[in-house]
């Protein structure tokens, strides 16, 4: 009686096993069985992200510095940031990492755009109803706590190592702010604009295009910023797994305790988290401003 | 009166094992359980056999390779470690030999053992005429690379570790990127270990760096290649493979150098004649070793688990290593 209350009644070592290799046997099967259609699914993708990885890498360095400082200006309307910006990646191109610096911008920025797609739809649809939130929110939950190997294993078995299912492993821990924070800023437009639109007539698709999103649009950006710096996080968890760029420099330097290596590529990794995150901080910012001064005018 | 009788006969009794038998070379020594599954399994069949059929008493010290060669090598305590990789120490343990203070119970406890390029059963099976590495480097379109499917994909070895130079310096005397190669860094051990878990299920080709003895080596049947050149001298490998391409411009075509196992021991066990035969014939053939190590791994057995199993298992293999005496007590034992 003692032991039954000391010992947690588990399942019997054989059953456990068993149980444990009749999963991993119905996912070797599933994998066989599906694997080659499903890495067909996800072919577009590595295309796009190979063609825009070749792109920056072949595009002469002077453009992408006239880009990135163009593309500063036109975010944040500053030119302390817009000259900032390409200064950093002169610095970072100085020291040996452009490529390096380019293949993790393509990862970036194609993880950036696959979250905002995914994630914006569902956060307005978990705004429309509660029923879905209570389903989505503990979802998300997941997505940013399950360590990321425990999920990475059978994505791995599936498509192999390399960019897709680096893009994956990105995504699933970058895209929850981007859900969270649509969600919010679409619940959190008042109340009383809203029936002033119904007043005038406004049908569903009007009041989500021309006032919710809109209003909500501050939030929004600051979901994307968010899906950013998240996503630049996990560079060096996808050079884990085979995907070229700043990650793999920085876990040589992990192994072999090489401390200016890790330095520099880690620095160019909070670079370009700095200049992204200013960006589309200012950008959100200036649109916020610009919004709030028509509705007043 | 009884009593005393019977415990005399017992004392007696012990007296003269402990004369006679083996106990008298072998007394109680410690033995290194090192921390990763072919080793700790050793260790603990080695354990099983010198108590019961040796009659040794043995205490089995935890330890990696590092540390326990250090404290062999200046206290020597653990007397033995069974499965030693010794390139990592090969200057100490040099001097330490000459010095009598170590001694080499065996060369190669486990056959096939060692790092090198591998490929999946399917491979060889489909491609019956791949006979070397330099076979199969003739045909980079049987291996498509996923990012770039004109090239062949050869796995390397994840950023960071020491292989990594090894094999960025044999794909460049392989002159592989001429052939119409590229070398994937598949980042970590998990990235290299998926990417042949996944060619070898879904039974594709692949070609990459790999080390036995080792569970996937074994549980997906991994085919060592042999490189179809001769191991190209200690100055070419030492001196610039395994330092890589920042620091020698020009590698030379090698086989990949021998990893050196041995069975080490202090003087006191190189004392015992009787253990020391049982340590030189203590030779796991690689496959079988493979074949525990995933036993352990489905199973996540521990070292004396996976020894019962092995004593059960493999009774044709070990009872070679013992005198038929030996043999019959330990299998009384179990």
């Amino acid at each position: 009686m003692l032991e039954f209350l000391t010992e947690f009644p588990d399942m019997s070592r054989r059953d456990l096993r068993d149980f444990k290799l009749a999963i991993d046997g119905a996912f070797r099967d599933f994998s066989r069985a599906n694997g080659e259609a499903i890495e067909g699914f996800f072919d577009p993708l590595l295309w796009f992200l190979i063609w825009l990885e070749k792109l920056l890498v072949a595009t002469p360095w002077p453009f992408i510095l006239i880009i990135v400082a163009g593309l500063a200006y036109l975010g944040s309307r500053s030119w302390k940031l817009a000259i900032g910006s390409m200064l950093s990646f002169a610095l970072i191109g100085y020291f040996g990492m452009w490529e390096d610096t380019m293949s993790t911008i393509a990862l970036i920025s194609v993880a950036t755009l696959l979250c905002v797609a995914i994630g914006m739809p569902l956060g307005i649809w978990m705004a429309k109803s509660d029923r879905v939130q209570s389903v989505i929110t503990p979802i998300l939950d997941v997505m940013q706590t399950i360590p990321i190997f425990v999920y990475l294993l059978p994505v791995l078995m599936l498509l192999g190592i390399g960019k897709v299912p680096g893009l994956i492993a990105v995504c699933v821990y970058a895209m929850p702010p981007m859900v969270r924070l649509t969600n919010l800023g679409i619940r959190l437009v008042d109340k009383d604009v809203l029936e002033a639109a119904n007043a005038f007539g406004a049908n569903d698709k009007q009041k989500l295009f021309g006032v919710q999103i809109p209003l909500a649009l501050p939030n929004i950006f600051a979901g994307i910023n968010q899906t950013i710096m998240m996503a630049l996080a996990m560079v060096v968890i996808a050079s884990m797994i085979g995907v070229r760029g700043l990650g793999i420099p920085v876990l040589q330097a992990i192994q072999n305790q090489y401390l200016a290596l890790g330095f520099m590529n880690g620095l160019a990794i909070v670079g370009l988290a700095i200049i992204f995150d200013r960006v589309s901080q200012k950008y959100g910012k200036r649109l916020q401003e610009h919004r709030g001064g028509h509705d007043h005018g | 009166m009884k009593k005393l009788l019977i415990s005399a006969a017992i004392v007696a009794g012990a007296s003269f094992g402990m004369q006679g038998q083996a106990n008298a070379a072998c007394g109680e020594f410690q033995m290194s359980d090192m921390n990763w599954p072919s080793a700790t399994l050793m260790a603990n069949v080695d354990k099983i056999i010198l108590e019961e059929g040796y009659g040794c008493k043995i205490e089995l010290i935890p330890g990696a390779t590092t540390a326990t060669f250090a404290t062999m090598n200046e206290k020597g305590e653990p007397h033995v470690a069974a499965e030693l990789w010794t390139n990592a120490v090969s200057v100490e343990l040099e001097k330490a030999m000459d010095e009598g203070r170590l001694h080499s119970a065996v060369r190669g406890p486990i056959t096939e053992l060692g790092e090198g390029w591998w490929v999946t059963p399917g491979t060889l099976k489909r491609h019956p005429e791949f006979k070397t590495v330099l076979d199969i480097l003739e045909r980079p379109d049987l291996f498509p690379d996923k990012e770039d499917p004109s090239k062949g994909a050869f796995i390397g070895c994840p950023a960071g570790w020491g292989c990594q130079l090894s094999n960025q310096q044999l794909f460049k005397a392989f002159e592989m990127e001429k052939k119409g190669w590229v070398l994937v860094d598949p980042g970590s051990q998990a990235g290299l270990d998926a990417s042949m878990a996944k060619a070898a299920q879904r039974d594709e080709n692949w070609l990459g760096y790999y080390w036995s003895p080792t569970a996937p080596v074994g549980k997906y049947e991994m085919a060592l290649m042999d490189f179809g050149v001769p191991f190209a001298g200690a100055e070419n490998w030492d001196g610039c493979i395994a330092v890589g391409p920042e620091k020698c411009a020009d590698p030379k075509p090698s086989a990949w150098t021998e990893s050196v196992v041995q069975t080490i021991v202090t003087p006191e066990i190189k004392a015992m004649s009787d253990v020391m035969n049982y340590f030189g014939n203590r030779i796991y053939p690689g496959p079988i070793m493979n074949g525990m190590l995933v036993y352990m791994e489905e199973n996540q057995a521990t070292g004396p688990d996976a020894a019962l199993e092995f004593l059960e298992k493999h009774e044709d293999i070990w009872t070679k290593w013992v005198s038929g005496d030996v043999a019959s007590k330990v299998k009384k034992s179990l």
